[in-house]
């Protein structure tokens, strides 16, 4: 394959899904992405990701037994379950309480892999995840879920940004800020379920979290945060997908391991900077 | 109850101080089992400035919430300009808060701008999107605590702690309040700066807006307030500073004695040393 034009190789049907899902996953990491940073809940992505994956191996075993669903409904319903549980516990305790449902999906998770052992592939494949192998429906999926998002934030990112920035100031001026904590949260936890096919659980916290926390360091205003978020994960992701298609090496790791470097720079960037 | 017509417009003198401004009767209230405020009666009038205080854990946080409507007490009641703090909708409209800086999450680019655009878009409908004249608003009350216009576009965590208080008591001014809450307004703020925001709070008395502080110093404000509130789980004493800073009822909220010593204007101060207020 290395040896195809370069013309040829982007009308490929599976490179042009993986561009497409790289555009899609910088969306959500500048979205989710930025407000997982303004609201303080990176663990949020880590664990929810990780909860999805039992949501899928339940829906994978609940399809063994004559009940088929798409896996990815089940991994979107346990990533809200885990957003929701966040947002009821305590401010001080919420990293806690991520943790725990963490560590309780990923016990459901063995335990249903276990009784579905033939079908375990499907569900270790949301853990590393592949671009390259991304469907149609997946991106069908994607793209729907996107979309949302994006028309919620849009909506209501005053709000969002009022309870991130000053939650006690939030409700004192009339806002529902639990309303609007369970709802940024589940946006969040959405976000991560929609990059799982792509870049797998273990490496939906890099593309998720790194373009925004980088863009969160060099950017002078909100808007520019959104903006370097997004250009980030696409240059991640572009790069990934180049140098992955040349080497045979994991796009997702690739793109993921530039997006953390970019976060290493931009710190030492803020701090040559003076601030 | 007090009439809608009654009221003053926001930022028009008046003389009709007598229009009770915050009314409190046996009020009651606790988290789960713990009481943590009991048999809680006051009145406080319009254009009054009001220190509340008290050792930790005393209640005064809790008042504060239940005056917002945050919470709702168990028992009794408390009315804003006459309105229950039940019908919240109307409340909010008349209370301009300004929480504690230290419960502010400034980790990202967040301009003055939209710290103060965001109380006036809380009051206007968080979902609509920003007038020019609301921003025209806002940068009056920026300028109304004395800040320079160019301040609106600078991040909110590159400035002082004297400034970063000002402007959020400008986003509680914004609305126009009638009564305006501040919680602990001078914690990380140097002597310079909290004599500004004294100043600046001090001129809303010719505008007969009713100004609350729950301080856990009553110090700085001593020279500026027509009463105080002496809260442990109760209120201990209410009424003028010298009526209250007496050596029986600050043993009786902090369980021990407090030295007071008398200023040249003749203020009694109390000398909280190392009893954590």
């Amino acid at each position: 394959m290395p040896d195809m034009e370069v013309s040829e190789i982007l009308t490929q049907p599976y490179m042009l899904r993986a561009i497409a899902g790289v555009v899609l996953i910088a969306i959500n990491a500048s979205i989710a992405g930025s407000f997982t940073i303004f609201r303080n809940v990176s663990f949020l992505v880590a664990g929810a990701s990780h909860s999805a994956l039992a949501g899928a191996a339940l829906f994978i075993l609940l399809g063994v037994y004559g009940f088929p669903a798409n896996p990815l409904i089940g991994a979107l319903l346990f990533a809200i379950a885990t957003a929701i549980i966040a947002g009821y516990a305590p401010k001080e305790e919420t990293n806690t309480a991520i943790g725990i449902s963490f560590a309780m999906s990923m016990s459901l998770a063995i335990l249903f892999i276990s009784m579905i052992r033939e079908y375990a592939a499907k569900v270790w494949s949301l853990l590393i995840g592949d671009l390259f192998l991304l469907t149609y429906e997946d991106l069908y999926l994607m793209t729907f879920v996107t979309f949302l998002s994006l028309m919620i934030a849009l909506l209501f990112y005053k709000a969002f940004l009022f309870i991130s920035f000053d939650s006690e100031g939030a409700t004192a001026f009339g806002l529902n800020t639990k309303r609007y904590n369970y709802l940024l949260l589940s946006l969040i936890a959405v976000s991560a379920v929609m990059l799982l096919k792509g870049v797998g659980a273990i490496l939906v916290f890099a593309m998720l979290v790194a373009p925004a926390a980088a863009s969160n360091e060099l950017a002078s205003n909100l808007r520019d945060v959104f903006v370097y978020a997004f250009i980030i994960a696409l240059v991640s992701g572009f790069v990934g997908i180049a140098i992955s298609f040349h080497f045979k090496v994991s796009p997702g790791a690739i793109a993921s391991l530039l997006a953390t470097t970019v976060y290493f720079f931009s710190l030492l960037a803020r701090r040559f900077r003076g601030d | 109850m007090v009439k809608e017509k009654d009221y003053a417009k926001p930022g028009v003198e008046t003389d009709d101080t007598e229009i009770e401004a915050i009314t409190s009767k046996e009020v009651e209230f606790r988290y789960d089992e713990h009481l943590v405020l009991s048999d809680v009666s006051f009145q406080i009038k319009r254009g009054e400035f009001v220190a509340i205080t008290g050792p930790n854990g005393s209640g005064k946080t809790t008042l504060l919430k239940l005056i917002l409507g945050i919470l709702q007490p168990q028992k009794g009641e408390i009315r804003v300009m006459g309105y229950s703090t039940r019908e919240r909708d109307k409340i909010m409209n008349l209370i301009g808060f300004m929480p504690q800086k230290e419960h502010i999450s400034s980790n990202f680019p967040i301009l003055v701008r939209d710290v103060v655009m965001l109380g006036l878009g809380a009051r206007k409908g968080i979902t609509k999107p920003t007038k020019r004249a609301d921003e025209e608003e806002g940068i009056q009350a920026i300028k109304s605590v004395g800040l320079d216009e160019e301040i609106w576009t600078k991040k909110f965590a590159e400035l002082s702690g004297g400034q970063q208080q000002r402007v959020l008591l400008a986003r509680a001014l914004a609305i126009k309040p009638e009564i305006l809450l501040l919680d602990e307004p001078f914690n990380g703020v140097d002597i310079p700066s909290q004599n500004k925001i004294l100043d600046l709070i001090s001129d809303l008395r010719k505008k007969g807006v009713t100004v609350l502080f729950v301080v856990h110093n009553v110090n700085p404000l001593l020279h500026q307030i027509d009463k105080i509130m002496l809260l442990k789980g109760r209120i201990v004493a209410f009424g003028r500073p010298d009526e209250v800073l007496t050596d029986k009822n600050l043993i009786s909220a902090y369980g021990a004695s407090i030295p007071i010593i008398y200023c040249e204007e003749g203020y009694a101060h109390p000398v909280y040393s190392d009893i954590h207020g």
